[in-house]
């Protein structure tokens, strides 16, 4: 918690009432490998920051076949954000790929901090500017960029992440077939 | 729920109906699964004709097949391992037989979460051909660089235990049929064998592991390709004493002819009767979900057509398997 406060700290100026509410909504967890933190078809009401280890989003077509939507490293938020914001039932499951530390918060505490603590207006703004610019790319660089470009950033954005993930969620992430991921491996061996 | 069930002993044609029957019961460690496909088997055959009523009692109308895929809509008070909406497939135990139905109830002894990274048909077909050659496989004590033959390797026990064999690192010889030479050999077999136009039998010899996939004739001969101390896996042939007494039949002998080449050889034979088993399907998500196993599916029938599924399975020619899709 004392980074997430500092990093805060370094953004805006908090007062020691707003830093211990901020303690009070929230709670550091060790998350297991393996466990899923939220459950497509069930209601959310957590966001999850990381702290360490690696956490993914995915979502489940008709077919029964995963997608990856996101991985979420140290510092990245992650959560189902359209089950939150329409209050709905998740569409995602968010899963834990290796032991974790995640800070969790309850959603409608989290968002509605700023009411409370105007002081956290800025801080939260920038943290949605940043979560939007990060999906913006992605969708870009989904539409123009080629495989091996994608991989290649993605490579370059988490670079250790393949020592604990699966093929297929990296194909996933990347929209493409495994056998497309294996070609694109032996291409960059190659280079 | 609708259901499709075997109400008599006899012809496909004259055996199957679909019916209404009761949503089944969830016993405290059972999962209630919403099928999404399921798949058929040789031994849905063999039930179906009447030829296993002896092994297998059933009470009659019974819903049919054992394979699913689906999703986990309500489950017992001691299961915490999974959760409502956890996409799952299983082989289901004996007495929960009947997967081609709108709703399954499974003991958690045998599910497992399905591969991320394949659709729920070729899910359905996985579980009990897969458990069949890695059961048989893991009892021969396969290793790397073993020299293994797999009979019938266009079929659905055949197409899995080649990429198995491949991925524990063995050296695979199978036989097939002219059709089938090119697939089969995509799935990672070292020497295919055109039964057709070649004899395995002269071109195999002192393999680690016979797997026998067909039975008949083909016990025996495995003796005359198998090493001398080597293993002869059997999933079709002749039982061996202990399943015999396993099954209540204790003054069962093995076939003569097996015997003799079996103590010649100083070989085992050993026959598997597949058990349902969701550690054993955990570990082939892993395989599926690393593609070391591909699912082979021959065809996919909606619900409504499942008793043409029976028809095609019977013919012998599927390559890979036959799913049913029901939602």
């Amino acid at each position: 918690m004392e980074d997430l406060i500092n990093k805060i700290k370094s953004q805006i100026e908090l007062s020691s009432k707003a830093e211990q509410y901020l303690l009070s909504i929230s709670t550091e967890k060790s998350i297991q490998k393996g466990t899923t933190l939220i459950r497509e078809g069930q209601a959310v009401n957590k966001v999850f920051l990381v702290k360490s280890g690696c956490l993914r989003s995915y979502c489940t077509d008709k077919e029964g076949k995963e997608h990856t939507l996101l991985f979420a490293i140290k510092d990245w938020w992650i959560s189902d954000y359209i089950a939150i914001h329409d209050n709905e039932y998740a569409t995602l499951t968010v899963e834990c790929l290796i032991d974790s530390t995640v800070i969790e918060f309850n959603a409608k505490q989290i968002d509605g901090i700023h009411s409370l603590f105007p002081e956290f207006e800025p801080f939260q703004r920038h943290n949605l500017e940043r979560h939007v610019v990060s999906l913006q790319k992605r969708i870009l660089n989904q539409l123009q960029l080629s495989a091996l470009e994608r991989y290649e950033l993605f490579l370059k954005q988490y670079p250790d992440i393949e020592k604990h993930t699966r093929n297929y969620h990296i194909a996933s992430f990347l929209g493409i077939t495994q056998q497309s991921l294996s070609r694109l491996r032996v291409e960059i061996a190659k280079k | 729920m609708k259901a499709l069930q075997l109400i008599k002993y006899g012809e496909i044609k004259d055996s199957l109906a679909f019916n209404e029957v009761e949503k089944p019961a969830v016993q405290p460690q059972d999962v209630l699964i919403q099928v999404k496909a399921a798949a058929i088997n040789p031994i849905d055959i063999g039930i179906v004709l009447g030829n296993l009523q002896a092994m297998l009692p059933i009470a009659l109308p019974s819903t049919l097949a054992y394979d699913v895929s689906g999703v986990v809509v309500e489950k017992g008070d001691k299961v915490d391992q999974f959760e409502i909406g956890d996409l799952v497939y299983a082989r289901v135990p004996q007495e929960q037989m009947g997967t081609i139905a709108e709703f399954t109830a499974v003991n958690i002894i045998a599910v497992s979460k399905k591969p991320g990274n394949i659709s729920f048909e070729e899910a359905a077909g996985l579980p009990l051909a897969g458990l069949t050659a890695l059961q048989s496989l893991e009892y021969a004590g396969i290793k790397e660089n073993d020299k293994v033959l797999i009979h019938a390797g266009s079929g659905g026990v055949g197409s899995f235990a080649i990429q198995y064999a491949k991925a524990k690192g063995a050296f695979v010889y199978t036989t097939t049929s002219t059709n089938n030479v090119n697939w089969v050999k995509e799935l990672g077999a070292d020497r295919v064998i055109d039964y057709m136009t070649e004899d395995y039998k002269a071109i195999v010899k002192d393999a680690d592991i016979v797997f026998d996939t067909l039975g008949k004739e083909y016990s025996a001969a495995a003796f005359s390709v198998v090493k001398q101390g080597g293993k002869v896996i059997s999933v079709a042939g002749s039982l061996d004493e202990d399943i015999a007494k396993a099954f209540g039949i204790p003054d069962y002998k093995l076939p003569e002819e097996i015997a003799k080449a079996s103590a010649e050889k100083e070989a085992e034979y050993k026959f598997i009767f597949m058990h349902p088993n969701g550690s054993q399907l955990d570990e082939i998500k892993t395989l599926v979900e690393d593609e070391k196993i591909k699912p082979i599916v021959d065809k996919i029938y909606p619900f409504s057509e499942s008793i043409e599924a029976f028809n095609h399975l019977a013919s012998g020619r599927a390559k890979g398997k036959i799913v049913i899709k029901i939602a």
